[in-house]
């Protein structure tokens, strides 16, 4: 009886041909790191499944979008799991599709026949970097309308169009409930879309020319033709080659559920996203991008100001002009690492450069701020009446904004415990009263009275003597 | 000469092209009308009486922005009045030209700073230290019988 339907069902809805084609099929060995694209596979559809609870409930009207997330977040039965698995599976699509990226540049995967995998691979790059961005705008939270503030802030620096572009973005003359909306839009609808053709137009190029195997890195490939027969030898050969499922299925299974787990594990640990208060235009705010942006911000924070108006809107466009144009550019027959090590030093450098400037963006020591707090005393010190009144007068006039003391406070400005007594107190009014040209310092010429400007100078000389924490 | 083959497929090619521009370019056009919705003319807001603005001193005010007809959030925004003398006031927008971060004003040090990338601007406005190269967005300004008014489209959209 069983066996009956199931010869009915494969018939009616013509099973058989899949399974011929696509499962029961020969493909050449998957590596461990080839489970990459099944693992972002796997973490769209967790995306799909959450993102579709999550619309369940969220609320695209700017007067009630915030609320209907903290709803969700505290209230709804288990939508914090739903938040935060929605968040992290984001996270880790980043880091994946990242990794992705980087593999097929490194064994030159964008190469004959292969082409159309790697734009439509692109393009979907391109729909994710959109999601993650719009994703965090949809919280509307005081991050979020910062969030927008700074895209805005890139598309009017686009030559001619610029406003229009923002005027496009926003939805109308102002920052507002049309923006949301927009968002909303962008997000649920239009980006998903692209992205479900797309994913599918990739998976079909995935089946049809495959991807990069090992014959192909070991000698050079002149043309697609080539290309198409040593991949034909390769899938049918006993050593070298594989049934598509359930082999290569359960490899790149694996490392999907893998990723997977770590999502998991980081939803129940971490729970989602932070909220900070509802979005508004009023308050002071201490905005930051999601962590898998840091490294840009971090970037964007290094760069001289003749460059940085400029960098924000040439950067992506030169990224993606490279990314599309690539595969027409570079058109050599070698493929793999062993004879491309410009384009391993290449990926290497990109790598470094990406944690180097997320940890630099995590430790922010750019930003100054103010701080109503006096910088501490190192324990079992007491200081001198003047420098004392010259402490609580650090903060008061500010001086913490910028300076640390012995490690303590914004790591903006030099820190006077690092200077072991180098500077004179003549050289410190000095330095107060008229900093030198160049120096990110206002002038307290005229703002400090006699005394005032003693009891400073005391406490930045005797800091010169605090120990220098590590 | 076209044989009947070649003459379907055309018919069906330009026809499909056809209905889909029918729908796709009024669906466009919606789409982005936004761009170019005119932002004319001005838009006066008070930001509060000139006498609650020490002299020679920058403080945060609130002014109450353009808002569509049917919205009802985001209705209000900071900006930093300094007045620079009895009747020479300025008003800044509270964006950091680089990237448009909120800037804050320290009191003390009498900067703003910007939380993002470190930008610093002194009390008149110019850049000090960080990304940014333009000194900040100042905003139209007058006074009318005391009140301290604000032009919000004397600047860019975003700001």
């Amino acid at each position: 009886m069983v066996a009956k339907v199931r010869a009915w069902v494969v018939d009616r809805f013509a099973l058989q041909p899949v399974y011929d084609k696509l499962l029961n099929r020969r493909v050449p060995q998957a590596h461990w790191y080839s489970g990459d694209g099944s693992t972002l596979l796997a973490l769209l559809g967790v995306q799909v499944v959450t993102g579709a609870v999550l619309a369940l409930t969220y609320s695209p009207a700017a007067d009630s979008a915030y609320q209907s997330v903290v709803y969700i977040t505290e209230k709804q039965t288990l939508g914090w799991l739903i938040r935060g698995l929605h968040y992290w599976s984001a996270g880790a699509m980043m880091v994946v599709v990242t990794f992705h990226l980087l593999r097929q540049i490194l064994f030159a995967g964008y190469k004959s026949p292969r082409e159309g995998t790697w734009l439509t691979g692109v393009v979907l790059f391109l729909c994710i970097l959109l999601m993650a961005y719009t994703g965090y705008l949809l919280r509307w939270d005081e991050r979020a309308i910062h969030g927008i503030r700074v895209m805005l802030h890139m598309l009017v620096r686009v030559p001619l169009i610029g406003e229009s572009l923002v005027m496009l973005v926003q939805g109308g003359p102002d920052i507002g409930p049309t923006t949301l909306t927009r968002l909303y839009g962008f997000h649920v609808l239009i980006v998903p879309l692209m992205m479900f053709l797309m994913v599918a137009f990739h998976v079909y190029l995935v089946v049809v020319r495959g991807t990069i195997t090992r014959a192909e890195r070991k000698q050079p490939v002149h043309s697609a033709e080539e290309q198409k027969q040593l991949y034909d030898q390769e899938k049918e050969s006993q050593e070298h080659g594989e049934t598509f499922y359930p082999v290569t299925v359960f490899k790149s299974g694996l490392t999907a559920t893998l990723v997977l787990g770590i999502v998991i594990a980081l939803t129940l640990i971490l729970g989602p996203s932070k909220l900070f208060s509802e979005a508004n235009l009023t308050e002071a705010s201490i905005p930051s991008e999601e962590w898998w942006f840091w490294w840009l911000s971090g970037m964007i924070a290094l760069l001289p100001p003749k460059i940085a108006p400029w960098f924000v809107v040439v950067f992506p466009l030169a990224v993606f002009g490279f990314l599309f144009l690539l595969p027409f550019a570079d058109r050599s027959p070698v493929r793999g690492v062993r004879k491309r090590p410009l384009w391993v030093a290449l990926v290497i450098l990109i790598v470094i450069l990406i944690l180097g400037l997320t940890d630099y963006r995590r430790r922010s020591t750019f930003t100054g701020w103010p701080d109503a707090e006096p910088p501490p005393v190192p324990v079992g010190m007491e200081l001198p009446p003047a420098a004392e009144r010259g402490r609580i007068l650090f903060a008061q006039y500010g001086c913490n904004s910028c300076h640390p003391v012995a490690g303590h406070g914004r790591k903006v400005a030099v820190d006077f415990a690092s200077l072991q007594g180098q500077m004179s107190r003549d050289k410190i009014q000095e330095y107060i009263l008229q900093p030198p040209a160049g120096v990110a310092m206002p002038s307290y010429k005229g703002r400090l009275n006699e005394d005032e400007l003693t009891a400073l100078v005391e406490f930045c000389h005797v800091v010169q003597t605090f120990p220098l924490q590590p | 000469m076209f044989d009947r083959r070649k003459w379907l497929s055309v018919l069906i090619q330009g026809g499909g092209a056809a209905l889909a521009a029918v729908v796709g370019i009024p669906a466009l056009l919606a789409a982005i009308s936004p761009a170019w919705r005119p932002r004319r003319g001005e838009q006066w807001r008070h930001a509060g009486r000139l006498e609650d603005f020490p002299l020679g001193t920058v403080k945060p005010a609130i002014v109450e922005v353009g808002r569509d007809d049917w919205a009802r959030s985001l209705e209000s925004k900071t900006v930093y009045v300094f007045r620079r003398s009895e009747d020479d006031v300025v008003v800044y927008s509270r964006n950091c030209t680089d990237l448009s971060c909120p800037l804050v004003f320290d009191a003390g040090s009498e900067c703003f700073f910007c939380p993002c990338h470190g930008g610093i601007f002194g009390k008149d406005g110019k850049p000090m230290a960080g990304p940014p190269s333009k000194p900040l967005y100042r905003y139209v300004n007058r006074v009318r019988e005391g009140e301290l008014e604000i032009d919000l489209y004397s600047l860019p959209p975003m700001t």
